[in-house]
């Protein structure tokens, strides 16, 4: 029910700022407002891979509503319209009555992918059940009915991401669990992605260049390093009041500006793609936190939707909390060729990546890892020579006797 | 110092002699290490040593992360990736810095439920119960505090709503917030003062940790049985303990090795479990994040908090009594302190004549229902403020007060205690029958 309330909230007023949900339209001026305030829109993005038309927005604005909800059984059609009043407030009437105005078309637009994928799961989880359906309709819509606040704490839900309807896939990196390391190639591979595709949107203000040549990293060569820098970027030196080629001293630039996405330095650790379940933190404790799974996910997402919402274009992604994200799909099959030939499809460089991006959160940990690995060890050889120092200390004490070793 | 009598240390050479006639500073050291401890203690004993090597471990590890870090809202949050990336060993040291706070509320959470089962706070022990109280406060405050050092997302907003807390006092919360804050909002002001008060708090705590240890020092430890050490003689005294050094110093050494076994396994291998990702996002005053969580430890509390709502026929009874001067924010606020304020009172609401839970059959039930009520407030203060959450919360939240306030006045009354053993002596003996008589 958590899950389908996240859905009929409509979603996430999502964590990260460059990010505007359907959410906005909900709240109409404030929406706008905060459209302004928070997002930094993608949209101008460089690489845009078969950018799609906007003329196919409108259809899928007119069509999908009544296809895409058919799933959802019977008490859909009724849904769908108590569903988009909700949030709505002053749209109540025009809802109902089918009157589509403006304003509900744009919801139902913005809906209607949220919806879809759990269509789907009803679909895949119960062929021909109509029971759980209702049921989760049902509960649908005594949720979106309530008052507003409801509504609100709904997208609390939603943007928690733990309980909402994204789905993050668990990925096997190398990295993961106490004996895990960077693979050293894919770290490598991730960094050329970086360089062809997120760097022109996405800057990393926090990762030093040298640190690619920095142990338990990528393994370069100061020289190698040092041309990569000098070839990849200039950066402003303030002594030489100019820009300048950059040196391995230097920070990955930071990309500002108007439509560049968030700086990518943290993003694996600032993301968490695993919860619960039920906020027991079991998962996280499993799988990991899962910042690199999401970025893998969102990388991965897209459903070819697209929106536009306060002029501003969003993309259908079935991983991002809400449905769209204002990202528009960044990569493609075979965008990026490596030296060594390695795949190089979409799912593939995705992993690599996610990979990089977390070494750029956590550069230090195989040192982390070793650390922690000795210090368990040393620990376990104090704990058990305390235990039969104790042991003998006692022993008189407790059973009048003196005990050998 | 210790009210059971013990050899007290003789100064031999002349130089020792020389100093204890000007400080006996290896006198008290002395008495200090070799109090005469209950032998029967068991391993419910140890985490105060845990909660002593935290403190020493916060703040050796505190005072080198202040080598590196900057306070000021432009900085601060590229000052701690600087000590993550470029500080020699400093992700360790942070690390172990920030799960050490969660170690440390492990520890005196532990710490205060053995207290209460086994009746720790009861005479003569309330001042020791009551000073542990304020070592408590002043950790939160502490570990507030220094979550806002980062200056992350949480950071900010966490402080935006704590400081909030005391925003919802009548008429003078506005100005106190602000005093608070040292202006208007959290900003610069803001990050100086919590990062000078988290450098001294720490300090404070040390303090009161040594007036603690004085105050159980004068009247010895409790133990699990409740009875007290026998002080007739010297003799006697033997017969119920064994010095502090080098019996308990070793076993509780021992225990803390296996605690620290695992919290390395959690900075070495998930160092972020129990933090939140959103404080790896930059501090944005324009950005609010959709759902503000509090660190763990802080939960119980933060749920008790938001149990109380305005539809609480409780809170709109006290606000239409007060004219509306009570709200139901401010009633939330003086729940969440209420709540540890009734933890405070314990040594006057317990009536019961018997000191140790393991003699009380009915305490020992409701005892554990706290306990639960405790890790489901923990939990319950993670979710939304939706059904159900709402309800269990509520329910919890006065289950907390229904124990303090009623039951354990109640339990002294209609409860028919066991008998506890009437010496520390016998119950070891219980335990081990071979034990010598005349220990030593």
């Amino acid at each position: 029910m958590i899950k389908k309330l996240t859905l009929t909230a409509i979603t996430a007023l999502a964590l990260s700022t460059y990010c505007v949900t359907a959410q906005d339209t909900t709240t109409e001026d404030q929406a706008t407002d905060q459209a302004t305030e928070t997002e930094t829109t993608e949209t101008p993005a460089v690489e845009e891979p078969a950018a799609e038309e906007p003329a196919a927005t409108e259809e899928a604005v007119t069509e999908e509503p009544a296809t895409e909800e058919a799933p959802a059984e019977e008490p859909a059609t009724e849904d769908a319209a108590t569903e988009e009043e909700a949030p709505a407030q002053d749209a109540t009437e025009e809802a109902t009555t089918e009157d589509a105005t403006e304003e509900t078309t744009q919801e139902a637009e913005t809906e209607v992918p949220a919806e879809e994928p759990a269509a789907e799961e009803v679909q895949a989880e119960a062929p021909a059940a109509e029971e759980p359906a209702m049921e989760e309709t049902l509960a649908d819509e005594e949720a979106a009915v309530e008052t507003e606040d409801h509504a609100a704490e709904g997208e609390d839900h939603a943007a928690t991401g733990g309980h909402g309807s994204a789905h993050i896939e668990d990925v096997a990196f190398s990295f993961e669990g106490p004996f895990g390391k960077y693979d050293v190639e894919q770290l490598q591979r991730g960094l050329k992605v970086y360089t062809e595709v997120c760097r022109a949107c996405h800057g990393l203000k926090f990762v030093p260049i040298r640190s690619l040549y920095e142990s338990g990293g990528l393994n370069y060569t100061e020289d190698e390093v040092r041309a990569y820098a000098a070839e990849n970027f200039e950066v402003f030196d303030a002594e030489l009041d100019d820009f300048r080629p950059a040196l391995p001293s230097d920070n990955f630039p930071a990309v500002t500006g108007e439509g560049m996405g968030p700086d990518l330095s943290l993003m694996a650790k600032a993301r968490a793609g695993f919860h619960g379940p039920y906020g027991l933190g079991i998962n996280q404790f499993l799988k990991g936190i899962g910042g690199p799974e999401y970025i893998h996910a969102i990388l991965t997402s897209y459903n070819g939707e697209e929106t536009e919402v306060a002029g501003n274009f969003l993309y259908g992604n079935d991983a991002f909390e809400g449905g769209y994200i204002s990202m528009p799909q960044p990569m493609s099959d075979g965008q990026v060729d490596f030296d060594d030939e390695h795949a190089n499809d979409l799912d593939s460089m995705s992993m690599d990546v996610s990979a990089f991006l977390m070494w750029t959160a956590e550069p230090k940990m195989m040192a982390r890892k070793q650390a922690g690995f000795v210090g368990f060890i040393m620990l376990v050889i104090l704990a058990s020579l305390l235990y039969l120092t104790n042991k003998k200390l006692w022993a008189p004490h407790k059973y009048g006797k003196e005990m050998d070793l | 110092m210790a009210g059971i009598p013990h050899d007290h240390y003789e100064p031999k050479s002349g130089f020792e002699k020389w100093l204890h006639s000007r400080l006996p500073i290896v006198s008290l050291a002395y008495d200090t290490l070799m109090i005469p401890t209950p032998k029967n203690l068991n391993w419910w004993w140890i985490w105060g040593i845990v909660l002593a090597f935290c403190l020493v471990l916060q703040i050796v590890t505190g005072v080198i992360l202040v080598m590196h870090y900057t306070p000021h809202v432009d900085m601060a949050f590229a000052s701690v990736e600087h000590i993550m990336r470029d500080v020699n060993g400093g992700f360790f040291i942070r690390y172990l810095h920030s799960n050490g706070a969660s170690l440390f509320f492990v520890a005196v959470y532990i710490h205060m439920f053995r207290g209460l089962f086994y009746g720790s706070y009861k005479a003569p022990r309330e001042v020791t119960w009551i000073i542990g109280m304020l070592i408590y406060l002043a950790m939160m405050a502490t570990g507030f505090l220094g979550y806002v050092l980062p200056w992350g997302q949480m950071s900010f907003w966490g402080a935006t709503v704590i400081t909030g807390l005391f925003g919802a006092i009548p008429f003078i919360g506005p100005d106190i917030q602000t005093w608070l804050l040292g202006g208007p909002a959290v900003d610069n002001a803001t990050l100086n003062r919590f990062f000078s008060l988290h450098y001294l708090l720490p300090f404070v705590i040390a303090a009161l940790v040594a007036v603690h240890i004085w105050a159980f020092h004068t009247t010895g430890n409790n133990n699990p049985t409740g009875v007290e050490v026998r002080r007739g003689s010297k003799e006697e005294a033997k017969k119920d303990t064994l010095p502090f050094w080098p019996y308990f110093v070793i076993k509780d050494l021992f225990a803390l090795a296996i605690v620290l076994i695992i919290f390395w396994a959690v900075v070495g291998f998930m160092p972020n479990y129990l933090g939140h990702p959103d404080n790896y996002i930059e501090a944005n005053p324009l950005a609010t994040p959709a759902h503000i969580v509090p660190e763990w430890y802080f939960l119980p509390f933060y749920a008790i908090l938001r149990a109380f709502t305005a539809d609480v026929w409780v809170v709109a009874a006290v606000s239409w009594i007060t004219g509306g001067i009570i709200d139901a924010k401010f009633f939330g606020v003086l729940a969440m302190f209420g709540a540890i304020a009734v933890m405070a009172l314990t040594p006057w609401l317990d009536t019961s004549s018997v000191r140790s839970g393991k003699y009380r059959p009915a305490f020992k039930w409701w005892f554990r229902l706290l306990v639960i009520d405790f890790v489901v407030l923990m939990w319950v203060g993670a979710q939304s403020t939706d059904e159900p959450y709402a309800t269990i919360s509520l329910i919890a939240a006065t289950y907390w007060f229904a124990y303090f306030l009623v039951i354990l006045p109640l339990l002294g009354v209609f409860e028919k205690p066991l008998t506890p053993p009437a010496t520390i002596e016998e119950d070891f003996k219980h335990h081990y029958p071979d034990a010598p008589t005349a220990a030593e």
